[in-house]
């Protein structure tokens, strides 16, 4: 059964870089032409999920709206973890009172909730794609941070570390060929988990119209437009609001399972 | 199952009962009921001050039509009747003004409606602390008002004023306790003081207003179908901004009236005997997208024409409205007796805007298929006031904005709350936009599109949003606005608008969309006839 979900997962997935990759090759149509005569229609043959108030493809959409939902989710994660990297090893391998500095900053951004700072970032800095990824990556490093440092600190006290401190090997060895690569195994199931906790934040920025602009075909957005209709014409926000479940879902599943083989290996 | 099933049947049981009851039953809905608190969920913006004087716009009028009262009204035909005055004569050379007030009317702070309420008044809407643009814009010919008696106040004027009485009819222009007026405008903000049918008690700011009834309420308009005090106990005014969520309310009984209704759900409504639609649409301006004449690239009266060549009004409104809105081809609201309509002049063709951007200059394309002239990109702001436009709206902007590409028109829509949209207006950044502006009669030509509407009012705000600078105009809008012999004035009104439509200034869209929905046991419920608010005072509940 894990087996089962786990490659559907892995199928999602590959589905979904393809459509980032090489959208024209799922959706040949445009998804921005507009065609206002045909506005409001049901899923059919011709439009597989229905069309939107402006008569746009939904399905078209959906698949051209991919590369900028995952690029923000990837995008995102890179800077929390990024930013993480550094603030984790600095707490894991400074003197004490780095540590302790490091530490209590890292809890004072706790206490903000992640989306009130992303929320504050773009009233600071305005609404747009490229301030809510950044909102998003800032406000997700603090928990990465935490678990970085956590990591250093227990591969700091193994064995093998040590035997490099008397063998006379200097910082950047240790650091790049032993703490960095154990470091790395949690950090990549980390990783695939955040990409999925990424994608639903930034959508939600866009839902609340502080990510992507109109008429960017993005999947909160979508979610977001439909919603007005959502009494009448339910496939508007169903399938954006599908997709961004499925994504999230998948990199979940395949992260768990990563992190599943490494504990049985 | 069965634990589900059992409730189920009973409550079909009590369903057919109650189907029962009503169809045997005497007809309901006869007689009025007294008593019971009404829930309004408003989809505009939540007003920055109650005091209608302060600004002026239409959130505040809707609420405020249930607690202040005007000097006169306007009555289905659009005949002014009277309200707080009960009759009012114009001295011959129409520089004076003297109005009558009613017998026995007391502001709900005790203090009698008299002439000198009526001066403090005017003085209050005039006085640039107040910072007032609508009611100000509409009084810019009132030099003062002079007590002559206690029940007789007289207006006097620089030029005569045609439109007097349209303006006094608005709720901008409410006549308050003047006692209430000296506090300070924060106090006054939170309970303004009239003489009108409910009172406000309190306002959880970004939650509600409440309201209870005045029992000592004795001034109703000349066209309300009651005397006395109103029959609703008490009102809660909420706002509700999404129009999925207030729709969802209406359906679910938790609130009892709706305003700003999407257009699915107006047609959703239909179908059920449970929801009742009003349609309607305000006077004044039509719905219209402004120009801005006034920086390129719309400074060139070709490059305008284009842009409204090249936008494809019609089928967006049909893909949006299923026919709730009707398409304008008017400056004015259809409502306005004296606006004319010019179809031929918006009728959609590429061909043309083609041929014009050609004419003008604008001969190159860019990769993407954006013209350019000189390096620079055919690129057009358009700030979107996220609160007064309703999202179909919005997606109507959509639509216009993927048609005039074709043409090689690049707009930027900038979806904006209220006041980031005064922010980009005010610092003249904008090439398109569309404002609302609701006025009384043909007048409203006046204050957007006269010279002197491109300066601001004490508020900051300014109407001519066109920017429209045309001394013939400003002549005969200055003329129309000064006889009162109805002929010319028609004849004027319509080589006004002549040139503002013929100038592509302008794109009109439709009427401002006014719909309201409400359960079918509100009662009573109609719109003001003057801006379209709707009326509580003669509301009641059968349930």
């Amino acid at each position: 059964m894990r087996r089962v979900t786990l490659v559907l997962a892995v199928a999602v997935i590959v589905f979904l870089v393809l459509a980032a990759l090489a959208p024209d090759l799922l959706a040949p149509g445009n998804p921005l032409a507009i065609h206002p005569l045909q506005s409001f229609r049901g899923p059919s043959f011709a439009h597989p999920f229905g069309t939107d108030e402006s008569g746009r493809d939904i399905y078209t959409r959906i698949v051209h709206g991919t590369g900028a939902s995952l690029l923000i989710g990837l995008a995102a994660t890179a800077i929390g973890v990024g930013l993480a990297l550094v603030f984790g090893l600095l707490a894991g391998l400074g003197p004490r009172w780095l540590d302790f500095g490091t530490t209590r900053f890292l809890e004072v951004l706790f206490a903000f909730p992640g989306l009130l700072f992303a929320l504050l970032f773009i009233v600071i800095y305005g609404p747009g794609v490229v301030t809510s990824t950044v909102a998003v990556g800032l406000a997700t490093a603090p928990g990465y941070a935490r678990i970085i440092r956590s990591q250093v600190l227990v591969v700091r006290r193994a064995p093998y570390l040590e035997a490099a401190l008397v063998l006379g090997r200097g910082p950047a060895h240790r650091l790049f060929r032993h703490l960095l690569p154990n470091v790395a195994g949690s950090l990549f199931v980390l990783v695939t988990l955040g990409i999925g906790q990424s994608i639903v934040w930034a959508s939600s920025l866009s839902y609340l119209g502080l990510g992507a602009v109109p008429p960017a075909a993005e999947w909160g957005a979508m979610l977001s437009a439909g919603r007005t209709y959502i009494s009448s014409f339910w496939w508007m926000t169903f399938f954006p609001g599908l997709f961004i479940v499925l994504s999230a879902i998948s990199t979940t599943v395949l992260g768990r399972g990563i992190q599943q083989r490494g504990r049985l290996s | 199952m069965k634990r589900f099933l059992s409730p189920l049947i009973a409550m079909a049981a009590v369903g057919l009962l109650l189907v029962g009851c009503t169809t045997t039953a005497a007809p309901r809905g006869s007689a009025p009921v007294s008593g019971g608190t009404l829930v309004y969920a408003t989809g505009d913006a939540e007003p920055t001050c109650l005091d209608p004087h302060v600004g002026g716009n239409y959130p505040q009028a809707l609420v405020a039509t249930q607690y202040l009262e005007s000097l006169v009204s306007k009555n289905k035909a659009g005949d002014i009747i009277p309200w707080l005055a009960t009759k009012w004569t114009e001295s011959a050379n129409g520089l004076s003004w003297d109005f009558t007030l009613r017998k026995n009317v007391k502001f709900t702070d005790g203090t009698p409606l008299n002439a000198e309420a009526v001066a403090a008044n005017v003085a209050h809407l005039q006085d640039p602390a107040t910072g007032s643009s609508t009611g100000y814009l509409a009084l810019q010919k009132v030099t003062g008002v002079t007590v002559v008696n206690d029940l007789t106040a007289r207006f006097t004027l620089s030029t005569p004023d045609s439109a007097l009485l349209d303006s006094l009819s608005q709720p901008w222009l409410a006549i308050e306790s003047a006692k209430a007026l000296k506090r300070s405008q924060a106090v006054n903000c939170e309970s303004p003081v009239g003489t009108g049918p409910f009172i406000v008690t309190k306002w959880v700011h970004q939650q509600s207003i409440s309201l209870v009834r005045n029992d000592k309420y004795n001034s109703p308009p000349a066209d309300a179908a009651h005397t006395g005090p109103a029959y609703l106990k008490a009102i809660q005014w909420r706002f509700l901004p999404d129009s999925a969520s207030r729709y969802a309310a209406l359906q679910s009984g938790t609130v009892d009236v709706i305003d700003n209704a999407q257009p699915d759900t107006l047609v959703a409504a239909k179908k059920t005997k449970d929801l009742v639609a009003i349609d309607a649409p305000r006077p004044g301006a039509s719905n219209r997208i402004e120009l801005n004449s006034s920086i390129a690239p719309f400074d060139d009266k070709r490059v305008r024409e284009a842009f409204i060549r090249s936008a494809d009004v019609n089928d967006a409104i049909t893909s949006l409205f299923f026919g709730t809105a009707k398409r304008s081809y008017s400056a004015l609201s259809s409502v306005e007796k004296l606006g004319i309509s010019e179809p031929k002049l918006f009728t959609y063709d590429q061909k043309a805007a083609a041929k014009l951007l050609d004419e003008a200059g604008w001969t190159q394309r860019n990769s993407d298929g954006y013209r350019v002239k000189d390096g620079k990109v055919l690129e057009l702001n358009f700030p979107v006031s996220t609160n007064q436009s309703i999202p179909a709206e919005q997606s109507l902007f959509e639509q216009l904005q993927a048609t005039t590409k074709q043409a090689g028109f690049k707009v930027d829509l900038h979806p904006l709350d209220l006041s980031s949209w005064y922010g980009a207006l005010g610092a003249n950044q904008y090439n398109l936009v569309s404002a609302p502006y609701t006025k009384v009669g043909p007048d409203v030509l006046r204050i957007l599109y006269d010279s002197d509407g491109t300066k601001p009012a004490p508020s900051g705000y300014f109407a001519n949003h066109s920017q429209v600078k045309d001394p013939a105009l400003d002549a005969l809008l200055v003329r129309a606005g000064e006889t009162s012999d109805q002929k010319e004035r028609a004849s004027l009104y319509k080589q006004a608008q002549d040139i503002i439509l013929g100038g592509y200034y302008i794109l009109p869209l439709y009427d401002q969309q006014n719909h309201y929905l409400l359960r079918s046991t509100v009662k009573g419920v109609r719109a003001m006839p003057t801006v379209s608010t709707p009326t509580m005072y003669d509301a009641w509940l059968s349930r």
